[in-house]
């Protein structure tokens, strides 16, 4: 009976297995090229996430239109990380090994990317991050990892800037303890070293903490005049409200993430005017003037219904810079396409890319403010959409 | 109160006095703590509004120990109801331009009639097997929950607006006006559930029922009846708790689990069933909290290991908690 | 149980522990990470099993072993350049030693208050992973160089798995085994036949400490790069508990048959439906403890398709 009930279970395992098996490996038709990556579209990162994906989405289709990626139609298979670790590993694995793609796309998150990069590597099999800004991830001498996006060292890069402009002499560094706000953090550091500005406070918190009452007395008792937050949308939102709350003014106060999310000015009303935060892109073709970016704009706006955020436009760009080097290799072969995201410099809808020996980008970011509901570029000047309404005016005033 | 009884308040009293000098010492030590005016208009805010903090905190803990205290489960799915009242705020508020003070007076039946049919459908069924059923199917409850609110809010973060002024009390101490009403609110309602308890037949009947439902069942209480509306009030009890969370922090349908955690924390602080003991567990959890961020060097980043290592030696110690409630 | 069922039985391991063993080179490297994994949750569920479904002490806690193990190994092989395989021996060792530490106070505590406790240890120790940023790197997290290592971490999870059966099928019919069942069933009457239960629950707890280290160290080789949140995770310790209760808690057979059918179903579905697979998950988790409290042996055990002495 044991033996039955185990024979029985084996083969209901195998049948399972089955079902799981290769679906489109070598028989893929001449006419098709397969794009594939594992993204989160549930779990912690899904939002940002699901906002590349509708970029991806939308670049397949265009592709498409004009007739597919060197004459061959693009067939999608996007799949779920769930936001964890483990099953990205084994998805690109069976990406790579079992639907043999074409051409792998990126996951999110910086924690994901430098799990995933080790995967690819040992491949050999190239992709664009679009969305992992730590630097550290380049720092290992792989060769198959390009980024597209500013590394998380210069997220605050603009407000510290800002901060010098304005006078500031004593800064308060404070952030979400894990691997992108930490990083961001230490470049906030250099960047205030350099500028000569002193550090007087220097603080993780615990990545689901909402109450900064004592943090915020800390600052000042520390004598702190302006605040960087290397936080998320919550946190970055409970410091705000606190700080008014408990009537704390501090000159400037800037958060990598949290305000550059499309509903953040919205959500917290007024409390969130003259706030500085970092963007990678902004969707002002007129301002920043890349080829291409009003039609990429007009035609995310008209299928998600909003503006692209940065993700979007950073995952979009990403694909341009991809289509770009399998037409430069004139294939799908990895090493010619290693090749060419390696020494080609291209344009995107989301900035020039040349990246350097690591296979980092130099990417240009946007600090912005703010202001009357609305993000508005601040830094760096070129890009100026309106000079920064500093230092911010005291809550009593407001 | 037997020898052992008295020998473990003893240790317990000087375990927590230890503990809540520790973080002075070693601010003094690093030189984080300041004899000044100015140090202790910081000190005293991080004090008081830990206090407004625990008050919060302790009424949603009321909930989770009412259903120990009355069925022994463990509802792991409590952090998700304070989740939930937090979005049907936002609803009311967003959508239907609620007050969010008034909104209760629409959400908390709502949140009693959710927990009676929870209780009828799932609960009913549960207690009195091992704890790890129980556990297991609230988590679960909590999961489908989360997914639910994924589905139908997507995972951005939401916040109300809702009383962002300060209230000034001397020249150095200064707290949030939201975080007064909650408070306000909170003790109102928790007043009102202890004075139910204390006062009306059926708390009675309640009471009788969570120290023995055998005997309960003989005096003729309904037992069943009495499980019914004790979870529906401890349901309500997670939904105001929301209400006044959301009106101070930021959510989305993953935050639950932070309040699920700091309500456990609470009731094995308090003592399991004892509502006073929430109170106080609620109070000394978000003062210590505050207590460790402001003096030690980047303790903020280990608040959260102070309150389990407190719950834990408390357990230890004296696994009644604070109020040595029996039968641990 | 008699001798020859015993060697019978035996055989079978052995018989799988060879089939599985010959098979990675027949597989693509998705399915050995599929099949790794699946083992590494059989032995998650079987030593969670030891100390929760034999002595009937709810850890709510026991992925702080899991993490423990796997930031042991990340350690000594990134920061110290040890080889990989003897630091999964270093991993068991501290996973008892803490093991010896968080059990003997806490497994004092009964019912409820252990798996709270437990919880909160958990919790605990993912803040210390944290913030003890000198040894592990806080939230920066570890990378491995990487390598390929499919075949290895799948050997290695294979004769993991097997010493994990083993042990516990030792365990479960033997002195020993009866009572630790016997402690579940009434600890008092055990205290009072003469059974030194603090010596035996902590003996248990150890024991349930050690495997998982050793599971959790193979896993951070396989992923190569692990933070604080990634294996100090409560789900992992949920998954432990749901698949024993799966496939029922108490027995030996009952993790085994529990981790392999949760994983399997878990990976054929959330790939095609993304939210709606974990909303189901949480249904699931919900119906399995509601209805099958035993499990699927207890359910087959009522019905007369498997004799009691045989599936434990």
């Amino acid at each position: 009976m044991r033996t039955q009930a185990i024979r029985t279970l084996a083969l209901a395992v195998v049948a399972l297995l089955a079902l799981e098996g290769p679906a489109l490996a070598n028989h893929r038709p001449n006419n098709e090229v397969l794009i594939g990556g594992a993204i989160s579209q549930t779990g912690p990162y899904a939002e940002p996430a699901g906002r590349q994906v509708n970029s991806i989405k939308l670049w397949v289709d265009e592709v498409n239109a004009r007739g597919g990626l060197l004459g061959h139609k693009v067939v999608l298979q996007l799949l779920d990380d769930k936001s964890d670790i483990q099953t990205a590993i084994k998805l690109y694995e069976k990406l790579i090994t079992e639907d043999k793609v074409d051409v792998l796309l990126a996951p999110y998150s910086s924690g994901i990317t430098e799990a995933v990069a080790n995967i690819n590597e040992r491949y050999k099999k190239p992709f664009v991050a679009y969305g992992a800004a730590s630097s550290s991830i380049w720092e290992k001498g792989r060769k198959y990892i390009f980024n597209i996006v500013a590394i998380a060292e210069d997220y605050q890069k603009g407000a510290v800037h800002l901060a010098k402009q304005i006078g500031v002499k004593r800064l308060a560094i404070i952030g979400q303890d894990s691997l992108f706000p930490r990083t961001a953090g230490k470049g906030a550091k250099d960047w205030a070293k350099k500028l000569g500005i002193e550090v007087v406070l220097d603080e993780n918190y615990p990545t689901k903490q909402t109450d900064f009452t004592a943090l915020l007395q800390k600052i000042k008792a520390a004598g702190a005049d302006a605040v960087i937050s290397n936080s998320y949308f919550a946190d970055s939102a409970a410091q705000l409200r606190q700080m008014r709350e408990l009537n704390i003014d501090f000159k400037l106060y800037s958060s990598t993430v949290g305000p550059g999310l499309p509903n953040f000015a919205e959500q917290l009303g007024n409390t969130a005017e003259y706030v500085l935060g970092f963007s990678q892109w902004e969707p002002i073709p007129a301002i920043l003037k890349h080829p291409g970016m009003k039609e990429y704009t007009e035609a995310y706006e008209k299928r998600f219904g909003e503006k692209p955020n940065y993700h979007a436009g950073g995952a979009y760009g990403a694909l341009q810079v991809t289509e770009a080097a399998v037409k430069k290799a004139g294939g799908f072969d990895n090493e010619k396409i290693r090749e060419a995201l390696a020494t080609m410099e291209v344009t995107t809808i989301f900035g020039r890319y040349k990246v350097d020996a690591k296979g980092i980008n130099d990417h240009e970011g946007l600090t912005f403010q703010i202001l009357k509901g609305h993000r508005r570029v601040v830094w760096p000047e070129k890009w100026a959409e309106t000079k920064a309404e500093l230092p911010m005016p005291e809550w009593s005033k407001r | 109160m037997e020898r052992s009884d008295v020998r473990n308040l003893y240790r317990l009293a000087l375990f927590l006095a230890f503990a809540y000098s520790l973080p002075f010492a070693i601010g003094l030590w690093y030189g984080a703590v300041r004899v000044d005016e100015r140090w202790f208009g910081y000190l005293a805010t991080v004090v008081l509004s830990g206090i407004l903090q625990g008050g919060v905190y302790a009424m949603f803990a009321v909930g989770l120990t009412l259903i120990f205290g009355v069925m022994r489960i463990i509802n792991a799915a409590h952090g998700e109801m304070v989740m939930m009242g937090a979005y049907l705020t936002w609803v009311c508020f967003f959508l239907l331009g609620f007050d969010p003070l008034l909104s209760l007076l629409l959400t908390l039946p709502v949140a009693f009639l959710f927990g009676v049919a929870l209780q009828k459908v799932l609960l009913q069924a549960v207690v009195g097997q091992p704890e790890l059923t129980a556990l297991l199917v609230t988590f679960g409850l909590g999961l489908t929950m989360i997914y639910v609110a994924e589905l139908i809010f997507t995972t951005d973060f939401r916040t109300i607006p809702y009383a962002p002024g300060s209230v000034q009390i001397t020249s150095t101490i200064t707290v949030g006006q939201n975080k007064v009403i909650s408070f306000a609110i909170a003790v109102v309602i928790s007043g009102g559930v202890y004075l139910f308890l204390k006062l009306s037949r059926l708390g009675k009947a309640i009471r009788a029922t969570a120290l023995n439902a055998e005997v309960a069942m003989v005096c003729g209480i309904a037992v069943r009846r009495i499980y019914l509306i004790t979870t529906g009030l401890a349901a309500a009890l997670a939904v105001a708790g929301g209400a006044l969370v959301s009106i101070q922090f930021g959510f989305n349908p993953e935050t639950g689990v932070v309040y699920t955690l700091q309500a456990f924390t609470i009731i094995i602080l308090g003592g399991r069933g004892h509502y006073v003991g929430a109170l106080i567990g609620g109070v000394m959890l978000a003062v210590l909290e505050g207590l460790v961020s402001l003096m030690i060097p980047n303790g903020t980043a280990m608040i959260e290991l102070a309150a389990y290592t407190l719950m834990i030696f408390v357990l230890l110690i004296r696994p009644g908690g604070l109020m040595g409630v029996k039968d641990a | 149980m008699t001798r020859s069922e015993h060697l019978r039985n035996l055989a079978a391991l052995a018989v799988l522990g060879l089939v599985l063993a010959l098979l990675p080179p027949a597989l693509s490297v998705y399915l050995r990470s599929f099949a790794m994994f699946t083992m590494m949750y059989v032995v998650l569920a079987l030593s969670w099993n030891i100390i929760s479904g034999f002595t009937g002490y709810t850890s709510f806690g026991h992925v702080i072993f899991y993490g423990i193990g796997a930031y042991a190994c990340a350690i000594l092989v990134a920061d110290h350049g040890w080889p990989w395989l003897p630091t999964l021996a270093v991993a068991a060792g501290v996973a008892a030693a803490v093991g010896l530490a968080i059990g003997y106070p806490v497994l004092r505590l009964k019912g409820p208050y252990f798996a709270i406790a437990m919880l909160g240890a958990a919790e605990g120790m993912r803040v210390i992973a944290t913030v003890w940023d000198g040894l592990t790197h806080g939230g920066l997290g570890i990378s491995f160089p990487s390598v390929e290592n499919s075949i290895a971490t799948y050997r290695a999870m294979l004769g993991l798995m097997l010493l994990t059966i083993l042990v516990a099928y030792a365990v479960g019919h033997s002195r020993f085994g009866i009572r630790l069942n016997a402690i579940r069933e009434d600890e008092v009457a055990a205290e009072a036949l003469g059974i030194n239960t603090t010596a035996y629950k902590l003996a248990a707890f150890t024991l349930s400490a050690v495997f998982p280290a050793v599971a959790g160290g193979i896993q951070a080789y396989k992923v190569l790069y692990i933070d604080p949140p990634s294996v100090f995770f409560v789900q992992i310790t949920i998954a432990m508990a749901l698949m024993s209760m799966l496939g029922g808690k108490g027995t030996v057979i009952g993790p085994i048959v529990g981790a392999v059918l949760l994983y399997t179903a878990q990976e054929l579905t959330w790939v095609n439906f993304p939210t709606a697979h974990l909303i189901a998950y949480g249904l699931f988790i919900v119906l399995v403890a509601r209805f099958m409290p035993r499990g699927l042996v207890g359910f087959a055990i009522d019905r007369g398709w498997a004799r009691k002495g045989m599936v434990h």
